[in-house]
């Protein structure tokens, strides 16, 4: 502890603290204390309707997920592994390769990488209606493709088994141009020497990128897959508009969203999927946190 | 093939690959959104993925009055800039102290903070907490609840930290205030940081929707992108007037990336984006550099 040379004596003891006051006051207020009673309200059974009681339940809405409610429950959760799975794995794919076609400073390349960045800088409304045109069962261009593809017709966002991987692909699209900047940033910084070595030892294209590429750039990997995973463990702005949730595309952030804010409100099972969630960004951060950092030792 | 031309070949190859991924992949799907605004309903209906013919721009007007984008807009600017500059100037506030170390257990308050970005989200306790306060459906009450988040905090305690100790000092015995210090030395040596925040702030302010769809419910409130999602769900059949209300309210922020799309992409390539998505990664992405 330092002592702060600003004030005079007497305002000396209290002006870090007059500093730190409001903005401290207002993370407690609307962020600190509700997240901790995210907890608190996991306990109890509230429609949250003005003049409705609280009642205090116990473990009623857990053992409701793993009851009464467990197909549902499972299913959100499983819903969400494939998604976070999905995700991030093409993201760093596709993320991978645009960096490694663009990383070099070349005419144009400014713009491409611009490009390509572009869809994150919109909200997830205009993605979300922009998709809903583009595979619009009746009148949208993927429909001809498709038909032209597979001779017979697809319902898309509609469709039980393609609803979930178009909002992965979507997902992907809107956020790959961040994935590929922090390769390009981690490129960049690979000392030339290596790769003229490489070439003078006779290393081809695949040997340079296995062998000194793709181990430097363990760091970037790091911090892409743990990003893109929690970025979207807890995603359903985007499901939201896209399709509300249907055709098996309820995550658990969406069917928190759906029972707190639906129709029929439940804001205490709600919060319990909530604290669900928080669990399941725990256990998946960790683990991948705990692999990737061994990734980064043992390449 | 001479070499010469076997290079030209190859750059141009290389420049066509590039110009089909970033403007057919990324590009085209809004643009093809944009031509369909300037089509009639009915020439939609008949061809739907052709170039309009002729051009219609009645869309835009109609769409604009319609959705009453005009009072959605203010609102939009007043939801992005009004928390984007309270934002930043308490994070300043708060992380200045910090950083320097001038109370005890200033890196247990950090530690704390820190921590908190790892907890449940808490938006249906906010819900709750917003109507008991009187911050639910209200201007003033969004506003509020949206500006005291201290995003950015983090990347500032370690940004401070490089600028050196003994000026606070020298200026101090100089008999400048405190208040005046921050604003007329430190904030003016974290111009680059404060500018990618605030873009980053100004971008995520605008485009919220689930705070707008839970914390405002009188359409009055609105921001366009919760505006936007209540038109497209009542006109969804037409698609050319949903067309267009999107790029009424993609075009602010197509401006906005256009013009600051240089700070935006170095922004995340130095890695300064990472306090505005989680708090966790401002670590990992710090030391890459």
């Amino acid at each position: 502890m330092s002592t702060i040379p600003f004030g005079t004596r007497r305002t000396r003891r209290w002006l870090p603290w007059a500093s730190i006051a409001v903005p401290t006051i207002g993370w407690l207020v609307f962020g600190l204390f509700p997240s901790v009673s995210t907890v608190f309200f996991s306990f109890t059974e509230y429609s949250g309707f003005p003049g409705t009681p609280l009642h205090f339940c116990g473990m009623c809405n857990y053992s409701n997920a793993f009851n009464s409610s467990w197909s549902d429950f499972s299913s959100s959760v499983v819903v969400t592994l494939k998604y976070v799975a999905g995700v991030t794995i093409l993201q760093i794919a596709i993320g991978l390769g645009l960096a490694l076609l663009l990383r070099h400073r070349r005419k144009g390349f400014g713009l491409y990488r611009a490009l390509i960045f572009m869809p994150q800088v919109f909200s997830v409304t205009i993605v979300g209606v922009l998709f809903s045109l583009v595979f619009d069962p009746q009148n949208g261009p993927a429909e001809p493709m498709y038909h032209g593809l597979f001779g017979s017709t697809s319902a898309f966002l509609g469709d039980q088994n393609w609803a979930l991987w178009l909002v992965i692909m979507i997902n992907v699209w809107m956020f790959s141009g961040y994935t590929m900047l922090v390769y390009i940033a981690a490129l960049r910084r690979i000392p030339p020497e290596l790769y003229e070595a490489a070439s003078l030892d006779g290393a081809g294209r695949f040997r340079t990128f296995r062998h000194i590429t793709w181990p430097l750039l363990a760091n970037a990997t790091t911090v892409n897959v743990f990003l893109t995973a929690m970025g979207c463990v807890g995603e359903f702005a985007l499901i939201r508009v896209l399709t509300d949730g249907h055709y098996g595309t309820k995550t658990l952030g969406m069917y928190m969203f759906d029972t707190a804010f639906g129709v029929n409100p439940s804001l205490g099972y709600g919060s319990m999927l909530a604290v669900a969630q928080f669990l399941i960004t725990l256990v998946i951060g960790s683990a991948l946190l705990f692999f990737l950092r061994r990734r980064e030792v043992t390449l | 093939m001479s070499l010469r031309l076997k290079e030209i070949a190859r750059t141009g190859g290389l420049q066509l690959v590039c110009i089909v991924i970033s403007v057919g992949f990324f590009a085209l799907p809004l643009i093809y959104l944009a031509l369909q605004a300037f089509k009639t309903n009915n020439e939609f209906l008949n061809n739907p993925t052709g170039l309009p013919h002729p051009w219609t721009f009645s869309n835009f007007s109609d769409a604009w009055s319609e959705g009453d984008f005009s009072n959605e807009m203010v609102n939009s600017l007043l939801y992005a800039i009004i928390p984007d500059i309270i934002t930043l100037i308490l994070g300043v506030f708060l992380a200045f102290p910090i950083s320097r170390g001038w109370f005890r257990h200033s890196n247990v308050l950090y530690g704390f903070f820190v921590f908190s970005g790892f907890l449940p989200a808490g938006l249906i306790p906010l819900f709750i907490e917003a109507q008991k306060i009187g911050t639910y459906n209200s201007r003033i009450g969004y506003l509020i609840m949206t500006s005291l988040t201290g995003a950015g905090f983090f990347f500032f305690v370690g940004y401070i930290k490089t600028i050196p100790r003994e000026m606070d000092e020298a200026a101090a015995l100089d008999g400048c205030g405190y208040i005046r210090y921050i604003f007329t030395m430190i904030v003016p040596q974290m111009k680059p940081a404060l500018a990618t925040f605030g873009i980053f702030g100004f971008v995520a302010g605008w485009n919220n929707l689930i705070l707008p769809l839970v914390m405002l419910n009188d359409q009055s409130l609105w921001p366009v992108t919760r505006g936007l999602f209540s038109f497209f769900g009542q006109y969804s059949s037409q698609w050319p007037l949903v067309a267009a209300a999107t790029i009424i309210v993609a075009l602010p922020i197509l401006v906005v990336f256009a013009i600051l799309q240089r700070n935006l992409v170095e922004g995340v390539a130095g890695g300064a984006a990472a306090g505005s998505g989680g708090v966790a990664v401002a670590q990992p992405v710090e030391n890459n550099e």
